[in-house]
């Protein structure tokens, strides 16, 4: 006979409670516990409000709860945006101004007015204070406030994609009035007019957030939500089963395999699994800007991307916890091009060592080292491409170095095999398309390294500047299809989001870029 | 004694001063740049060229390191890389947390380790002895992370008798005015706080003080069984003193001295290897914040916290070294 | 040879410690030879429990875990002996040194021991694997060199104690090169605390190497190092604890036969205690 864990529990509480415990105690841990929130997350936020936000999964979520957006995407396929601190906008025909209007009546948690004044002055003051936001905020010539209820956003070129960035974190809109009187110390206490408001942040132990009963859509069901920054992966698992905490936030699962825990919770009823698909990609990629040696070859590439096992590394490695990727693109995006799938490389070992006999090069001359970033999940990748090269009788010897030392190899073009990625922080082809694959940048960011091709380049420039929404779509399909048939790399998988969770939170809404959650509709039965 | 004070604080100069060298060479050394690891795989050169800048990464070495012993002077450790919060804060707000289980472990390898000890002295070579040797040596032996493990599977899950993680219970949520969990959260007042955090210090400082127990127990064993044999103890017996006064009161008794150096320089060993157990059981203290310091090329927390478990270890070799002398007046008398 | 044989025959625990060693030496150096390579990924066995054909279960890539903890403990067996040797030449080097020579040398030799035995060994391991780089000879140098302060120490007191004895000051008196002096009178009579040490470290040094392992300092993926198996296998320790447990019992046993040995040497060396157990 087996003691449950309850019944062990009322069995030591039986016996504590001869220590003169206060009967109350019980329930007002029960009551607490019904409106309280307890996340799980592996790390520190770095920056709690938009000035210091980096693109890190705490801090970033905590601060689209804490904070409004002018923008948000509309779940559950969020290809569609919506108006949030927005009414409606309108957009120039030649896609460089951006106007709003503001709704009504929507208030900071200091009781001042959310108007066009704190619009602009949260936007320019992040460009002042974020590097991070150079790219994207940077591209803002001028904004304008014709009324308080009215902002332009005047851009220095025709930019699509400014309405994702709107949508992100780093666009939140701060109160002045706070940022005047705290000064430095805002950043510790920041004020927004989100759902919820920063109470507490002990670093290395919690951030706690209390519920905003003025929120302008209508107050949270929850009345606090605790994040607790648990590090170690089987610690927060035990939480979860334990009852200690409710959820784990999905940037843990994309570090480490999560298919361990999908076994074990599948099978408890206290426990439900949360997907949903991201948009990041992880690919094997080549030094495609390389000219010369065996791997300048387009046939040796395509013979590597045909020995990669893509089904057997999905269920072996990722257990039904990844999809597959084809292209540049994850098929959640609105400007995924079918069509991919059939260009794309299949599993074809015979094909590989075909091909590499028509090139005329033999698999010992492509031994080489295989670069990886570090962690446990990359780890059993490259273990497996690993093993999947030596079947054409490719030796890769697997090196996964520190972060920076890996980066500083990637731009510089040191390799030959690398295991790269991209998480896209905000919802638009561009984040994937422009940053990978555009020439000129091979050298400053870590790319896909693309040699000087100007048609290509042209193409996705133009993409990116396209205003007209069908036009766009088509020239990201034509980009993909030219892309994925120059095999850049060999692209593995896309992680799902997962999120384990107490079977009681309902009412969850999960991001797909950047991947955060929004606690406002949450509620625990 | 005001003499050998002086003496003693005066040999601590140099050691300071080449302590310093290394912790600065050293994390000078750690390759990598800060301004790469906090912006991540995503970052363009320029995003990481304007957060350098901003950091004042790029000062020469030696500029640096006078900036950094000037600023020690007056208690300014400088300022976090990756938080932009002031270091020594940084570092005095989470130290509680790992003097806590410290504290605990010493206690408890104290209390648990003695008695195992004198008794294995007393009864040796005998089954009790046998026994509880193979228990200490496997203290010494045991991976703390295994440890740990263990400890979390059977009690923590299997079980369900103790917490895994964290300081309290998440539904507690109370001013912290010391940093010591359990005195915070006594003067909260809060029913069962007091409870819930010593039933998360339990684990913990089990696997904190597992190695400090056994090795005591084992010194004080081969101790022990040195003075049994000596003469003193034989003139004891004879005199007719009881067993217990000759085994306490004169035995133990005087391999208490050597007992409190070997605790002396353990405890120094335990602060380090207090970044696993921090690890393991998520326990937010200064061990833990190291590592992701050191992780995240956070140079100024490095050095400060490096700097601060070298002065703790120093204070407490000094604090030994004194009561060793207070204690024993030969040393006294040789130390003057 | 029949003193040793008498000594271990009362000593139950040395013997132990020797019988448990010579086996764990015969397993690594013959095992791996005998059985399927550690290396060898095969997805459709992986997470298997233990049972005939792999007796203590596979890893979350279908390696043989047994295989693993075997050639695995050639690595973490050399390691430990040769951190040891290093930290040993090092320290007692200097430790001799320093306690023969007396004076200024003493001086500053003692403040440099003192001024990194001030750190935390782990945290120094640490500190110097990150600022070396992650590998596995990274962590071993850095193990040493956070060791070698505890050799010096000893070598140290050992010199200071025999130098004084008679027969040192027969042999200065006698006009022995100094260099003659310290390696056969000092030397020689010192080695018995620092063999006892040595033994006594072998299984601290792997300890050591084991947690740099664990997190992430040490070996890197597919070499089969202990500490760095039960890190990577802890995902699955409620599911296949088998996994973490096979690789980290091993430590424990290894260290534990070290130590037992340790026990032993220190009791041969101290001739009140050989001839109590005798």
């Amino acid at each position: 006979m087996e003691l449950t864990r309850r019944q062990f529990g009322r069995l030591t509480g039986a016996f504590l409670g001869t220590s003169a415990l206060p009967l109350g105690m019980a329930s007002m841990a029960h009551a607490q516990e019904a409106a309280t929130l307890v996340v799980a997350v592996p790390s520190n936020p770095v920056g709690l409000e938009p000035a210091n936000n980096k693109a890190e999964p705490v801090g970033s979520e905590i601060i689209l709860n804490v904070f409004d957006t002018l923008v948000e995407w509309v779940p559950p396929t969020f290809d569609k945006v919506e108006g949030r601190v927005a009414e409606s906008w309108t957009i120039s025909d030649d896609g460089k101004t951006f106007a709003f209007k503001l709704r009504d009546g929507i208030t900071f948690t200091d009781g001042t007015t959310l108007d066009a004044a704190a619009v602009k002055f949260s936007v320019e003051r992040t460009i002042k204070l974020n590097p991070y936001v150079e790219a994207s905020l940077g591209l803002i010539e001028t904004i304008e406030t014709p009324a308080p209820n009215e902002v332009v956003f005047t851009l220095k070129s025709a930019y699509p994609a400014f309405l994702a960035i709107l949508a992100q974190p780093q666009s939140g809109i701060v109160s002045p009035t706070a940022v005047e009187q705290l000064g430095e110390g805002f950043a510790d206490a920041p004020v927004g007019s989100g759902p919820f408001v920063i109470r507490n942040y002990t670093a290395d132990t919690r951030v706690v957030l209390d519920a905003n009963p003025d929120y302008f859509r209508g107050a949270p069901k929850l009345s606090r939500i605790m994040y607790r920054i648990i590090p170690e992966a089987s610690t927060r698992r035990l939480e979860l089963e334990n009852g200690g905490i409710d959820m784990i936030q999905q940037a843990s699962q994309l570090s480490a395999p999560a298919t361990e825990e999908i076994a074990a919770f599948s099978q408890n009823p206290d426990i439900q699994i949360l997907e949903s698909a991201s948009q990041i990609i992880r690919q094997l990629e080549f030094n495609n800007a390389a000219t010369e040696g065996p791997y300048a070859d387009p046939r040796v590439r395509l013979a590597i991307a045909h020995a990669i096992d893509y089904d057997g590394l999905l269920s072996g490695i990722f257990g039904g916890t990844a999809e597959r990727v084809y292209g540049p693109l994850t098929s959640n995006s609105w400007a995924y091009n079918p069509k991919v799938e059939e260009l794309a490389p299949t599993y074809d070992p015979e094909k590989a060592k075909t091909l590499l006999a028509e090139a005329g090069v033999s698999p010992e001359a492509l031994n080489t080292t295989l670069y990886s970033f570090g962690g446990a999940l990359w780890g059993a990748v490259a273990t497996f491409v690993q093993a999947n090269l030596a079947d054409i009788g490719v030796k890769v010897t697997i090196e996964q170095p520190e972060f920076p030392a890996y980066r500083a190899l990637q731009t510089a073009g040191q390799f030959n095999l690398a295991l790269d990625g991209r998480q896209p922080w905000y919802n638009d082809p561009d984040a994937h398309i422009t940053i990978g694959y555009l020439s000129s940048l091979a050298d400053t960011a870590m790319t896909f390294r693309m040699p000087k091709d100007d048609a290509l380049d042209a193409l996705i420039l133009a993409a990116q500047a396209e205003v007209d929404e069908a036009k766009r779509k088509a020239l990201y399909f034509e980009l993909q299809e030219k892309i994925v048939t120059r095999t850049p790399g060999a692209y593995l998988f896309s992680p799902k989001l997962i999120i384990f969770a107490r079977a009681n939170v309902k009412g969850l809404v999960v991001n797909s870029a950047p991947p955060l959650n929004e606690y406002w509709g949450v509620h625990k039965d | 004694m005001h003499v050998f004070l002086i003496r003693r604080l005066l040999t601590l100069v140099p050691v300071l001063v080449i302590v310093l060298v290394i912790v600065f060479s050293l994390v000078r050394l750690i390759p990598g740049d800060p301004a790469v690891t906090l912006l991540g795989p995503g970052a363009t050169n320029a995003q990481i060229a304007a957060l350098r800048a901003q950091l004042n990464l790029d000062e020469p070495v030696l500029l640096q390191f006078w900036h950094y012993i000037a600023g020690l002077t007056q208690g300014d450790m400088g300022v976090s890389l990756k938080t932009g919060r002031p270091v020594l804060q940084e570092i005095l707000s989470r130290l509680p947390a790992t003097l806590e289980i410290a504290f605990g472990a010493v206690i408890v390898a104290i209390v648990v380790g003695t008695p195992i000890g004198v008794y294995s002295a007393i009864r040796v070579n005998r089954l009790p002895d046998h026994v509880l040797r193979v228990l200490s040596l496997t203290g010494v032996s045991m991976p703390a992370f295994l440890l740990a493990l263990l400890l979390q599977l059977v009690l923590g899950t299997w079980l369900g008798w103790l917490p895994v993680s964290g300081r309290i219970s998440s539904y507690y949520f109370f001013d912290e005015i010391t940093g010591f969990m359990l005195v915070d959260a006594w003067l909260s007042g809060e029913p069962g706080a007091v409870l819930s955090a010593l039933s998360h210090l339990v684990l913990p400082v089990i696997v904190l003080s597992s190695f400090l127990a056994a090795t005591l127990a084992r010194f004080i064993r081969a101790s022990m069984l040195e003075t049994l044999g000596e003469d003193f103890v034989r003139t004891a017996k004879a005199k007719g003193l009881s067993r217990r006064q000759v085994i306490v009161g004169h035995a133990l008794r005087n391999s208490l001295l050597p007992a409190i150096t070997v605790v002396g320089l353990k405890f120094a060993e335990m602060l380090g290897g207090a970044i696993l157990t921090e690890t393991v059981f998520s326990w937010p203290g200064l061990g833990r914040f190291m590592f992701d310091a050191i992780q995240s090329r956070d140079y100024p927390v490095i050095q400060g916290a490096t700097l601060i478990f070298a002065l703790l270890f120093i204070l407490t070799s000094l604090c030994v070294d004194l009561l060793y002398a207070a204690l024993d007046p030969r040393m006294r008398r040789k130390m003057t | 040879m029949s003193e040793l044989k008498l000594f271990l025959r009362h000593n139950h625990l040395a013997l132990a410690g020797v019988i448990i060693l010579g086996i764990m030496l015969l397993a690594v150096l013959v095992g791996p030879l005998l059985l399927k390579s550690p290396i060898q990924i095969d997805m459709a066995e992986k997470l298997m429990p233990p049972s005939a054909t792999h007796p203590l279960g596979t890893d979350s890539f279908g390696r043989d875990m047994l295989a693993r903890v075997l050639s695995g403990g050639r690595y973490t067996l050399s390691i430990g002996i040769v951190i040891v040797a290093i930290a040993f030449a090092i320290g007692v080097f200097f430790g001799i040194l320093a306690g023969f020579c007396g004076g200024w040398i003493d001086t500053i030799i003692m403040r440099v021991v003192d001024a990194i035995l001030s750190f935390p060994a782990l945290v120094l391991a640490i500190a110097l694997s990150a600022a070396i780089g992650p590998s596995l000879q990274n962590a071993m140098i850095a193990v040493a060199i956070t060791m070698a302060p505890q050799f010096a120490r000893v070598a140290r007191s050992q010199a200071l104690a025999v130098s004084t004895r008679l027969y040192v000051e027969a042999a200065t008196a006698l006009g022995l090169s100094r260099r003659r002096i310290l390696l056969r009178y000092v030397l020689i009579n010192s080695i018995g605390p620092l063999l006892v040490q040595a033994s006594l470290n072998v299984g601290s040094a792997i300890l050591q190497t084991s947690a740099l392992g664990f997190l992430g300092l040490g070996a890197q993926p597919p070499m089969p190092e202990w500490g760095a198996d039960v890190s990577a296998n802890l995902a699955y320790a409620r599911s296949s604890p088998w996994t973490a447990l096979g690789p980290g019992v091993a430590i424990l046993l290894t260290v534990l036969a070290f130590n037992l040995l340790g026990d032993a040497l220190a009791d041969w060396f101290n001739p009140r205690r050989r001839s109590q157990i005798q």
